[in-house]
């Protein structure tokens, strides 16, 4: 609708972003500001900020998708099994959405991004280079990343980079459904004497973990993208927002999350959202990759 | 633990069309009934799905019970 109108009432490449409510609930900001088709005309920080932010996106959904498709076996229940295995497939056709983004507009290869890149270039939510040991750290991955990206991802609505906001919209609406079932898992574990302690503790090391990814509040990637209307909201906000819905489920619960978030984030890289580097495990990558099948890959 | 329950699951495909069951599923709360309910469920492009707890739903006909009508 609001493309239609700035089609027709509007200069080509400037439109009104109208105030809105997101899906969770939240009013989005109200500004005028340039639409980009492309990266053509953005600052150098706003281009390498969005490419650095949109690779996060796709790397953690990447990741996500690996460890609720390995959690299809294992799970509880088997309602769990299947959503888990539903999970996997929508967090793998997002990476594709954001993977044609960043190939059309970065020159990224998708396939490289996948393959070849070293773990280290790799800028996941840290909370996900390990193997997930038990279905409380699968709980808290689902709520907490998953909300975190998802998050971010809000942000990117009605966003005056063209291609993003005709992709993010899709990804929102099928994240709703990872949401429910993060919360529904949250609340159900909570209410369980054996594992209130360890839930608690998976999602304090989860919180933590997208506190740096999301990085320091003085980003000048993030400002100049918040100041371009490529975001509506700066990371320091959708931090904010993420540790706001957690809290808030958490004392619904009777469990007291009060994530100490990393104050210092001195050496913190853009290009990876690490403090001291690091990156998925080689064997999660291995089979992530498909390594042991390289000979079946299609040319 | 929450116990779980029955939720009756129900959706259509085009909005001329009426509501049908079209399954169920067992969950501990109406946030993962509904996620349970829209992966267990999706081979069709629903418009509309919604969930019912089974404790919600009123019976008027009984088991072993004979219809006022029944002779």
């Amino acid at each position: 609708m609001e493309g239609r109108l700035a089609a027709t009432t509007r200069p080509p490449f400037r439109r009104a972003i109208t105030k809105t409510e997101d899906a969770l609930g939240h009013q989005m900001s109200q500004h005028t500001t340039t639409e980009f088709e492309t990266t053509a005309g953005m600052s150098d920080a706003c281009a390498r900020g969005l490419r650095q932010q949109l690779l996060a996106c796709a790397d953690t959904k990447l990741l996500l998708g690996y460890h609720y498709g390995e959690w299809t076996f294992g799970t509880p229940e088997l309602e769990a099994a299947v959503a888990s295995c539903s999970l996997a497939q929508a967090e793998l056709g997002h990476v594709r959405l954001l993977h044609a983004v960043l190939a059309k507009h970065f020159d990224d290869d998708p396939d490289a991004l996948v393959d070849t890149r070293a773990p280290e270039a790799f800028a996941n939510v840290a909370f996900l280079d390990h193997p997930v040991e038990d279905w409380t750290g699968f709980v808290a991955m689902n709520y907490v990343v998953d909300l975190a990206v998802t998050r971010l991802l809000h942000a990117f609505q009605g966003s005056s980079f063209k291609p993003i906001r005709m992709s993010v919209d899709k990804m929102l609406d099928e994240e709703r459904y990872h949401l429910h079932h993060g919360r529904g898992w949250f609340r159900t574990l909570a209410a369980r004497d054996d594992q209130r302690a360890t839930l608690e503790r998976r999602t304090l090391d989860a919180l933590s973990s997208v506190a740096e990814w999301l990085g320091p509040a003085s980003e000048p990637g993030d400002a100049a993208l918040v100041g371009a209307g490529v975001k509506s909201a700066a990371n320091a906000a959708v931090l904010e927002a993420v540790v706001q819905d957690v809290s808030g489920l958490a004392a619904e619960v009777g469990i007291a999350v009060d994530p100490a978030l990393p104050s210092d984030l001195g050496g913190w890289a853009a290009d990876n959202r690490r403090i001291a580097g690091g990156g998925p495990d080689d064997e999660i990558l291995f089979h992530l990759r498909g390594t042991k099948n390289e000979v079946f890959k299609l040319a | 633990m929450s116990q779980p329950e029955v939720y009756e699951v129900f959706a259509r495909k085009a909005h001329d069309e009426e509501l049908k069951h079209v399954g169920s599923v067992n969950a501990t709360d109406d946030d993962l009934a509904k996620a349970y309910a829209w992966t267990l469920y999706d081979e069709e492009r629903w418009i509309e799905m919604c969930v019912v707890p089974r404790r919600a739903i009123i019976p008027i006909t009984h088991e072993r019970r004979v219809p006022v009508w029944g002779n």
